[in-house]
Protein backbone atom coordinates (compact mmCIF):
# COMPACT_ATOMS: atom_id res chain seq x y z
CA UNK A 1 0.00 0.00 0.00
CA UNK A 2 2.86 2.52 0.95
CA UNK A 3 4.02 2.23 -2.39
CA UNK A 4 0.72 2.53 -4.30
CA UNK A 5 -0.10 6.53 -6.04
CA UNK A 6 -1.54 8.40 -8.29
CA UNK A 7 -1.14 7.04 -12.00
CA UNK A 8 -1.44 11.11 -12.63
CA UNK A 9 0.49 13.02 -10.24
CA UNK A 10 1.70 10.13 -8.17
CA UNK A 11 0.55 11.66 -5.24
CA UNK A 12 -0.39 9.93 -2.36
CA UNK A 13 -3.75 8.27 -1.85
CA UNK A 14 -6.23 8.51 1.21
CA UNK A 15 -7.83 4.85 1.26
CA UNK A 16 -11.80 4.30 2.32
CA UNK A 17 -12.46 0.25 3.35
CA UNK A 18 -16.26 -0.52 2.18
CA UNK A 19 -15.75 -4.15 2.60
CA UNK A 20 -12.46 -6.33 3.68
CA UNK A 21 -12.15 -9.36 4.92
CA UNK A 22 -8.87 -11.02 7.13
CA UNK A 23 -6.34 -10.77 4.18
CA UNK A 24 -7.19 -7.61 2.27
CA UNK A 25 -9.62 -4.95 0.96
CA UNK A 26 -12.57 -6.33 -1.13
CA UNK A 27 -13.88 -2.91 -2.03
CA UNK A 28 -13.07 0.59 -1.41
CA UNK A 29 -11.69 3.50 -3.03
CA UNK A 30 -7.93 5.09 -3.26
CA UNK A 31 -8.63 9.17 -3.40
CA UNK A 32 -6.39 11.53 -5.11
CA UNK A 33 -6.54 14.98 -3.21
CA UNK A 34 -4.37 16.81 -5.84
CA UNK A 35 -6.51 15.46 -8.56
CA UNK A 36 -9.58 14.80 -6.98
CA UNK A 37 -10.07 11.78 -8.66
CA UNK A 38 -11.48 8.31 -7.00
CA UNK A 39 -10.00 4.99 -7.93
CA UNK A 40 -12.28 2.22 -7.37
CA UNK A 41 -11.05 -1.22 -5.60
CA UNK A 42 -13.57 -3.93 -6.94
CA UNK A 43 -13.17 -7.37 -5.78
CA UNK A 44 -10.13 -6.73 -4.00
CA UNK A 45 -8.36 -5.45 -7.70
CA UNK A 46 -7.54 -1.86 -7.47
CA UNK A 47 -8.02 0.14 -10.62
CA UNK A 48 -5.45 2.49 -11.04
CA UNK A 49 -5.61 3.29 -15.14
CA UNK A 50 -5.83 7.11 -15.58
CA UNK A 51 -9.21 8.28 -15.39
CA UNK A 52 -9.14 9.15 -19.16
CA UNK A 53 -8.56 5.17 -19.83
CA UNK A 54 -11.54 3.55 -18.03
CA UNK A 55 -13.46 1.80 -20.00
CA UNK B 1 -3.25 5.09 -35.75
CA UNK B 2 -3.82 7.41 -32.77
CA UNK B 3 -1.94 5.96 -29.35
CA UNK B 4 -5.56 5.86 -27.81
CA UNK B 5 -6.92 3.53 -30.52
CA UNK B 6 -3.90 1.19 -30.13
CA UNK B 7 -4.46 0.78 -26.87
CA UNK B 8 -8.18 0.04 -27.49
CA UNK B 9 -7.22 -2.55 -29.70
CA UNK B 10 -4.67 -4.12 -27.66
CA UNK B 11 -6.72 -4.19 -24.33
CA UNK B 12 -9.77 -5.89 -26.48
CA UNK B 13 -7.63 -8.38 -28.20
CA UNK B 14 -5.61 -9.42 -24.96
CA UNK B 15 -8.99 -10.00 -23.31
CA UNK B 16 -10.29 -12.27 -26.13
CA UNK B 17 -6.63 -14.23 -25.36
CA UNK B 18 -8.01 -14.32 -21.55
CA UNK B 19 -11.34 -15.89 -23.22
CA UNK B 20 -10.04 -18.00 -25.72
CA UNK B 21 -6.87 -18.99 -24.06
CA UNK B 22 -4.95 -18.46 -27.39
CA UNK B 23 -1.87 -16.70 -28.34
CA UNK B 24 0.57 -14.55 -30.28
CA UNK B 25 3.20 -17.18 -30.05
CA UNK B 26 1.06 -20.18 -30.17
CA UNK B 27 -1.85 -21.80 -31.51
CA UNK B 28 -4.57 -22.47 -28.35
CA UNK B 29 -3.99 -24.81 -25.76
CA UNK B 30 -2.02 -25.71 -22.76
CA UNK B 31 -0.22 -28.01 -24.17
CA UNK B 32 1.51 -25.45 -26.69
CA UNK B 33 1.52 -22.79 -24.22
CA UNK B 34 3.96 -25.34 -22.24
CA UNK B 35 5.83 -26.22 -25.44
CA UNK B 36 6.34 -22.94 -26.85
CA UNK B 37 7.55 -21.84 -22.89
CA UNK B 38 10.38 -24.70 -22.53
CA UNK B 39 11.46 -23.68 -25.75
CA UNK B 40 11.98 -19.84 -24.73
CA UNK B 41 13.80 -20.95 -21.88
CA UNK B 42 11.57 -21.92 -18.66
CA UNK B 43 12.56 -25.45 -16.85
CA UNK B 44 9.87 -27.67 -16.59
CA UNK B 45 10.21 -27.28 -12.80
CA UNK B 46 9.26 -23.43 -13.02
CA UNK B 47 6.36 -24.18 -15.46
CA UNK B 48 4.81 -26.69 -12.69
CA UNK B 49 5.27 -24.56 -9.91
CA UNK B 50 2.58 -21.72 -11.33
CA UNK B 51 -1.42 -22.50 -11.25
CA UNK B 52 -3.04 -23.62 -14.36
CA UNK B 53 -3.80 -20.96 -16.50
CA UNK B 54 -1.00 -18.76 -15.79
CA UNK B 55 0.84 -19.17 -18.78
CA UNK B 56 -0.59 -18.41 -21.60
CA UNK B 57 2.03 -18.75 -23.94
CA UNK B 58 1.91 -15.03 -24.85
CA UNK B 59 6.02 -13.72 -23.75
CA UNK B 60 8.95 -14.15 -25.31
CA UNK B 61 10.79 -15.56 -22.34
CA UNK B 62 12.37 -13.58 -19.29
CA UNK B 63 14.23 -16.40 -17.11
CA UNK B 64 17.70 -14.63 -16.88
CA UNK B 65 15.71 -11.70 -14.74
CA UNK B 66 13.86 -14.42 -12.98
CA UNK B 67 17.47 -16.09 -12.30
CA UNK B 68 18.41 -12.47 -11.01
CA UNK B 69 16.02 -12.01 -8.02
CA UNK B 70 16.93 -12.50 -4.38
CA UNK B 71 15.08 -13.05 -1.23
CA UNK B 72 13.62 -9.96 -0.44
CA UNK B 73 13.12 -8.09 -3.23
CA UNK B 74 10.27 -5.59 -4.02
CA UNK B 75 9.54 -6.48 -8.13
CA UNK B 76 7.21 -4.78 -10.99
CA UNK B 77 6.34 -6.71 -13.91
CA UNK B 78 4.76 -4.37 -16.53
CA UNK B 79 1.77 -6.36 -18.06
CA UNK B 80 1.79 -9.07 -16.19
CA UNK B 81 -0.88 -10.96 -17.54
CA UNK B 82 -2.47 -13.94 -16.41
CA UNK B 83 0.84 -13.88 -13.81
CA UNK B 84 3.23 -16.47 -15.46
CA UNK B 85 5.83 -14.47 -14.37
CA UNK B 86 4.82 -12.82 -11.51
CA UNK B 87 4.46 -16.05 -9.64
CA UNK B 88 7.44 -17.41 -10.49
CA UNK B 89 9.13 -14.07 -9.19
CA UNK B 90 7.07 -14.51 -6.37
CA UNK B 91 8.81 -18.09 -5.41
CA UNK B 92 12.06 -16.04 -5.57
CA UNK B 93 11.42 -13.65 -3.45
CA UNK B 94 10.07 -14.96 -0.87
CA UNK B 95 8.03 -13.66 2.10
CA UNK B 96 9.75 -10.68 2.53
CA UNK B 97 9.80 -9.76 -0.71
CA UNK B 98 6.94 -8.40 -2.61
CA UNK B 99 5.36 -8.90 -6.27
CA UNK B 100 3.58 -5.87 -8.06
CA UNK B 101 1.84 -6.76 -11.16
CA UNK B 102 0.18 -4.12 -13.78
CA UNK B 103 -1.99 -4.68 -16.51
CA UNK B 104 -4.69 -2.24 -18.16
CA UNK B 105 -6.88 -5.19 -19.56
CA UNK B 106 -9.45 -6.16 -16.98
CA UNK B 107 -9.86 -9.91 -17.79
CA UNK B 108 -5.90 -10.46 -17.65
CA UNK B 109 -6.20 -9.13 -14.16
CA UNK B 110 -9.27 -11.03 -13.02
CA UNK B 111 -7.20 -14.39 -14.11
CA UNK B 112 -4.00 -13.34 -12.61
CA UNK B 113 -6.35 -12.80 -9.48
CA UNK B 114 -7.95 -16.31 -9.35
CA UNK B 115 -4.43 -17.56 -10.31
CA UNK B 116 -3.13 -16.57 -7.08
CA UNK B 117 -5.80 -17.50 -4.81
CA UNK B 118 -5.73 -21.30 -6.79
CA UNK B 119 -1.69 -20.92 -5.93
CA UNK B 120 -1.82 -19.31 -1.98
CA UNK B 121 0.32 -16.58 -3.03
CA UNK B 122 0.26 -14.06 -0.21
CA UNK B 123 3.33 -11.42 -1.81
CA UNK B 124 1.90 -10.80 -4.66
CA UNK B 125 -0.43 -8.06 -5.84
CA UNK B 126 -2.24 -7.13 -9.62
CA UNK B 127 -3.71 -3.63 -10.11
CA UNK B 128 -5.64 -2.57 -13.04
CA UNK B 129 -3.04 -0.05 -14.59
CA UNK B 130 -1.21 1.72 -18.19
CA UNK B 131 2.47 0.75 -18.09
CA UNK B 132 2.75 4.30 -19.53
CA UNK B 133 1.19 5.73 -16.04
CA UNK B 134 2.61 3.46 -13.33
CA UNK B 135 0.78 3.56 -10.14
CA UNK B 136 3.58 2.89 -8.02
CA UNK B 137 6.09 5.94 -6.00
CA UNK B 138 9.18 6.73 -7.12
CA UNK B 139 12.68 4.87 -6.29
CA UNK B 140 10.18 2.20 -4.47
CA UNK B 141 11.39 -1.43 -6.64
CA UNK B 142 14.56 -3.11 -6.66
CA UNK B 143 13.71 -4.75 -10.35
CA UNK B 144 11.14 -3.83 -13.09
CA UNK B 145 10.49 -7.11 -15.05
CA UNK B 146 8.24 -7.04 -18.24
CA UNK B 147 7.64 -9.99 -20.67
CA UNK B 148 7.06 -9.24 -24.54
CA UNK B 149 4.75 -6.07 -23.32
CA UNK B 150 6.66 -2.80 -24.45
CA UNK B 151 6.60 -3.44 -27.78
CA UNK B 152 2.61 -3.08 -27.63
CA UNK B 153 3.25 0.54 -25.71
CA UNK B 154 2.76 3.60 -28.78
CA UNK B 155 4.89 5.57 -26.40
CA UNK B 156 7.77 3.42 -25.17
CA UNK B 157 10.10 6.16 -24.15
CA UNK B 158 7.34 6.74 -21.28
CA UNK B 159 7.32 3.55 -19.97
CA UNK B 160 10.77 3.28 -19.81
CA UNK B 161 10.92 6.49 -17.84
CA UNK B 162 8.30 5.43 -15.41
CA UNK B 163 10.29 2.33 -15.26
CA UNK B 164 13.34 4.81 -14.23
CA UNK B 165 10.97 6.86 -11.85
CA UNK B 166 9.63 3.38 -9.85
CA UNK B 167 13.38 2.49 -9.77
CA UNK B 168 15.75 2.37 -6.52
CA UNK B 169 19.19 4.08 -7.18
CA UNK B 170 21.07 0.85 -8.20
CA UNK B 171 17.71 -0.91 -9.22
CA UNK B 172 17.56 -2.77 -12.32
CA UNK B 173 15.80 -2.88 -15.25
CA UNK B 174 15.11 -6.51 -17.03
CA UNK B 175 12.89 -6.85 -20.20
CA UNK B 176 12.40 -8.97 -23.22
CA UNK B 177 10.79 -7.82 -26.11
CA UNK B 178 10.13 -8.17 -29.55
CA UNK B 179 12.46 -6.23 -31.69
CA UNK B 180 13.47 -5.25 -35.56
CA UNK B 181 16.72 -5.40 -37.56
CA UNK B 182 15.47 -3.98 -40.38
CA UNK B 183 12.08 -1.60 -40.99
CA UNK B 184 8.79 -3.99 -41.66
CA UNK B 185 6.78 -3.49 -44.68
CA UNK B 186 4.03 -0.92 -44.47
CA UNK B 187 1.48 -2.91 -45.10
CA UNK B 188 2.34 -5.05 -42.22
CA UNK B 189 3.26 -1.89 -39.50
CA UNK B 190 -0.52 -0.84 -40.50
CA UNK B 191 -1.94 -4.34 -39.76
CA UNK B 192 -3.63 -4.57 -36.23
CA UNK B 193 -3.42 -8.00 -35.99
CA UNK B 194 0.34 -7.73 -36.46
CA UNK B 195 0.35 -5.17 -34.07
CA UNK B 196 -1.28 -7.47 -30.98
CA UNK B 197 1.02 -9.71 -32.33
CA UNK B 198 3.96 -8.42 -30.77
CA UNK B 199 5.29 -7.34 -34.35
CA UNK B 200 3.87 -4.07 -35.89
CA UNK B 201 4.63 -1.96 -32.94
CA UNK B 202 8.39 -3.49 -32.22
CA UNK B 203 10.78 -0.78 -32.62
CA UNK B 204 14.28 -1.23 -34.38
CA UNK B 205 16.75 -3.44 -31.78
CA UNK B 206 19.19 -0.12 -32.11
CA UNK B 207 16.51 2.59 -31.72
CA UNK B 208 14.94 0.60 -28.28
CA UNK B 209 18.77 0.76 -26.95
CA UNK B 210 19.20 4.00 -27.08
CA UNK B 211 15.70 5.31 -26.15
CA UNK B 212 16.89 2.89 -22.62
CA UNK B 213 20.11 4.76 -22.37
CA UNK B 214 18.64 8.45 -23.07
CA UNK B 215 16.37 7.69 -20.08
CA UNK B 216 18.99 7.47 -18.31
CA UNK B 217 19.57 3.84 -17.55
CA UNK B 218 23.85 2.54 -17.39
CA UNK B 219 25.25 -0.60 -18.48
CA UNK B 220 22.55 -1.33 -20.93
CA UNK B 221 23.18 -4.23 -22.86
CA UNK B 222 21.73 -7.17 -24.62
CA UNK B 223 22.16 -10.10 -22.68
CA UNK B 224 20.23 -12.92 -25.32
CA UNK B 225 19.00 -12.64 -28.67
CA UNK B 226 17.26 -15.17 -30.33
CA UNK B 227 14.74 -15.62 -33.70
CA UNK B 228 11.31 -14.89 -33.28
CA UNK B 229 9.50 -18.39 -33.32
CA UNK B 230 7.27 -16.94 -36.24
CA UNK B 231 6.36 -20.28 -37.20
CA UNK B 232 3.94 -19.76 -34.15
CA UNK B 233 2.36 -16.94 -34.78
CA UNK B 234 1.66 -18.50 -38.50
CA UNK B 235 -0.35 -20.66 -36.22
CA UNK B 236 -2.88 -17.69 -35.45
CA UNK B 237 -5.87 -18.45 -37.31
CA UNK B 238 -5.87 -14.06 -37.56
CA UNK B 239 -2.39 -13.69 -38.73
CA UNK B 240 -3.05 -16.87 -41.21
CA UNK B 241 -5.87 -15.06 -42.85
CA UNK B 242 -3.77 -12.08 -43.47
CA UNK B 243 -1.13 -14.09 -45.35
CA UNK B 244 -3.69 -15.45 -47.63
CA UNK B 245 -5.59 -12.28 -48.19
CA UNK B 246 -2.12 -10.77 -48.62
CA UNK B 247 -1.15 -13.15 -51.06
CA UNK B 248 2.19 -13.44 -49.54
CA UNK B 249 5.20 -15.85 -51.22
CA UNK B 250 6.77 -17.88 -48.81
CA UNK B 251 10.06 -16.11 -49.47
CA UNK B 252 9.10 -12.58 -48.90
CA UNK B 253 7.63 -14.16 -45.45
CA UNK B 254 10.71 -15.65 -44.23
CA UNK B 255 12.41 -12.08 -45.34
CA UNK B 256 10.48 -10.55 -43.07
CA UNK B 257 10.44 -12.89 -40.10
CA UNK B 258 14.31 -12.92 -40.65
CA UNK B 259 14.37 -9.24 -39.26
CA UNK B 260 12.24 -10.10 -35.96
CA UNK B 261 13.99 -11.09 -32.64
CA UNK B 262 13.16 -11.34 -29.22
CA UNK B 263 16.08 -9.72 -26.84
CA UNK B 264 16.43 -9.92 -23.33
CA UNK B 265 18.15 -6.21 -22.60
CA UNK B 266 19.40 -5.06 -19.21
CA UNK B 267 19.75 -1.80 -17.57
CA UNK B 268 20.40 0.04 -14.44
CA UNK B 269 19.58 2.93 -12.44
CA UNK B 270 22.67 5.08 -11.60
CA UNK B 271 22.99 5.45 -7.96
Amino acid sequence: MDILVCPVCKGELELTVEEENEEEIVTGALHCAKCDVSYPIEDTIPNLLPPDQRA
Amino acid sequence: MKEAEIKKVVREGYARRVRERSSCCAPSGADLSRKVSRAIGYTDEELSSVPEGANLGLGCGNPVALASLAPGETVLDLGSGAGFDAFLAAGRVGRKGKVIGVDMTPEMIEQARANAQKGGYTNVEFRLGEIENIPAADSSVDVVISNCVINLSPDKARVFAEAFRVLKPGGRLMVSDIVLLKELPDFIRNSMVAYIGCVAGAMLKNEYLETIRDTGFQQVKVVDEAAFPVEWALGDPAVQAIIDKLNLAEDKLKDIASSVVSIKVQGIKPK
